[in-house]
């Protein structure tokens, strides 16, 4: 399912197959935050400027830019105007989706977005609170059974510049 | 025209399968080979971790005798951190603070060998081949790739000693092929006598500060109730090996842990109310292959730990549900 929303996101559908995603999207709230975080991902991780911004008019940008689901079969007239109707729902589904999810996901959209400008490589981990984690999770990780201790390295490592 | 193409077709089937060759794919000896040496031979050296732009050198001692395993890995950069354990109890000393007893491993008993549902998780999710043979810090090596059957998970390259079975090298890849991280030894003893100066909590500092501060355990309870929760994407492949609360040292409030696993990587959720001054930790960040990815979720300070790549990380985060949401 994440493969077809991706491959939806990159417009790599065919028409039938976007049209059965969008469906779903439009029913499962699940798949809408799926989709919200994908774009989000993406925007991050191509550094763009507008992240932070309203993401509904990226995602609207990026659906007129999507000619899989806006250029339906010419030849076919009525099923067409189904198609431009269907492909109109989802749009505005997605946008009100997009819409929801600034209001809803504002506590997390910003600091993703912030910590990624912050540091143009990679963040590395701050030396306290996240040690803790980093210690649970070693010993029982199965990294420990084929490394042995090697793998505590991570903590181990001293991140002097997080001082 | 049409000829060329067949030809074409022809080389195609006859010189793939013959590059495809040079690693022969070797099932699960290997891995069991390198788990059992790792933790049943006395070893001790030096190694350089590599991550991130950064390099790190650190030292390890090993020792599997009749009263179990006990090792010490500590840092030679910096400020003076180690770990020390005794079979099933770790020490965690760092700088100038208390020695701290991390953790206490749920499972004493899982060597020498890996579990068979280790095993077939790691065939389920990765193809395992041989690589090229190398000389590393003056051992002969055998490469061993673990090679994933998605994108969801890292590349695992490792060089294992031909004799003893040791890794003396190995590197996480992501999907362009660029190394994430990797650790190689500069210098190993292998078995022999191995300097145990220091081996044991309570030698390397003065027993005073020793006693006073542990921070008694981590005693976990085994109480599994944690139904409450829900890791609704965990990715494909990945099993649910523990699920319990506990309290993370340092803390009173209890954290929900739930660790997967694939075999090779692992992911820790820990979900925890969100005190206060949780702030400076959301967000992605990541050290080598472990990336560490902290969200609010209604109240509740929802972290995800992991070897594996960021985006996948994140998905594990934003999938968390209470259940009856």
């Amino acid at each position: 399912m994440k493969q077809k929303i991706s491959a939806l996101m990159d417009g790599e559908l065919f028409d039938d197959d976007a049209e059965t995603i969008l469906d779903k999207l439009k029913q499962n709230p699940d798949m809408q935050e799926e989709w919200r975080s994908y774009h989000l991902i993406g925007d991050v991780l191509r550094q763009s400027d507008n992240v932070h911004a309203n993401i509904s008019i990226a995602i609207h940008k990026r659906l007129q830019a999507e000619p899989t689901v806006l250029s339906p079969h010419q030849r076919d007239s009525h099923n067409a105007r189904w198609l431009a109707l269907s492909a109109a729902a989802s749009v505005m589904a997605l946008t009100l989706v997009a819409w929801l999810s600034v209001q809803v996901g504002s506590e997390t959209v910003p600091q993703l977005a912030m910590r990624q400008s912050q540091n143009a490589q990679p963040a590395n981990l701050p030396a306290r609170g996240l040690d803790d984690y980093l210690m649970a999770h070693q010993e029982f990780s199965p990294g420990l059974d084929v490394h042995g201790m090697t793998a505590y390295v991570h903590t181990v490592a001293s991140q002097q510049e997080d001082k | 025209m049409k000829a060329r193409f067949v030809l074409t077709l022809v080389l195609y089937f006859t010189a793939v399968p013959a590059f495809a060759d040079i690693g022969r794919q070797v099932g699960l000896d290997w891995p069991q080979i390198i788990a059992f040496a790792t933790h049943k031979t006395n070893y001790s050296g030096t190694f350089v971790y590599q991550y991130n732009g950064h390099m790190e050198s650190a030292r390890i001692t090993h020792i599997s005798d009749q009263s179990g395993e006990h090792e010490k890995l500590e840092s030679m950069d910096g400020p003076r951190r180690a770990f020390i354990r005794n079979n099933d109890k770790v020490w965690w000393y760092s700088g100038d603070r208390k020695a701290v007893q991390v953790e206490r491993r749920y499972n004493s008993k899982r060597f020498p060998a890996l579990q068979p549902e280790l095993l077939s998780a790691l065939n389920e999710n990765y193809l395992i081949y041989t690589a090229e043979q190398a000389r590393i810090s003056g051992f002969d090596t055998q490469a061993i790739v673990f090679q994933p059957k998605d994108t969801l998970r890292y590349t695992h390259k490792m060089w294992a000693h031909m004799d003893s079975g040791l890794l003396l090298k190995a590197a996480v890849l992501n999907e362009r092929k660029e190394i994430v991280e990797q650790y190689t030894f500069i210098q190993l003893n292998i078995g022999g006598e191995i300097e145990r100066t220091h081996m044991m909590p309570g030698q390397s500092t003065t027993s005073s500060e020793q006693q006073s501060n542990f921070d008694l355990p981590a005693e976990i309870s085994e109480q599994a109730a944690t139904s409450e929760w829900k890791v609704a994407a965990v990715p494909t492949g990945f099993k649910k090996i523990m699920e319990k609360r506990r309290s993370l040292h340092g803390k009173n409030r209890d954290v929900i842990h739930f660790v997967y696993s694939d075999g090779l990587a692992g992911i820790s959720v820990f979900i925890e109310t969100s005190g206060t001054n949780f702030e400076k930790r959301l967000g992605l960040s990541s050290r080598g292959a472990i990336h560490v990815y902290s969200k609010i979720k209604d109240d509740y300070l929802v972290t995800v730990v992991g070897e594996i790549p960021p985006l996948s990380v994140i998905q594990i985060a934003d999938s968390v549900r209470h259940n009856g949401q």
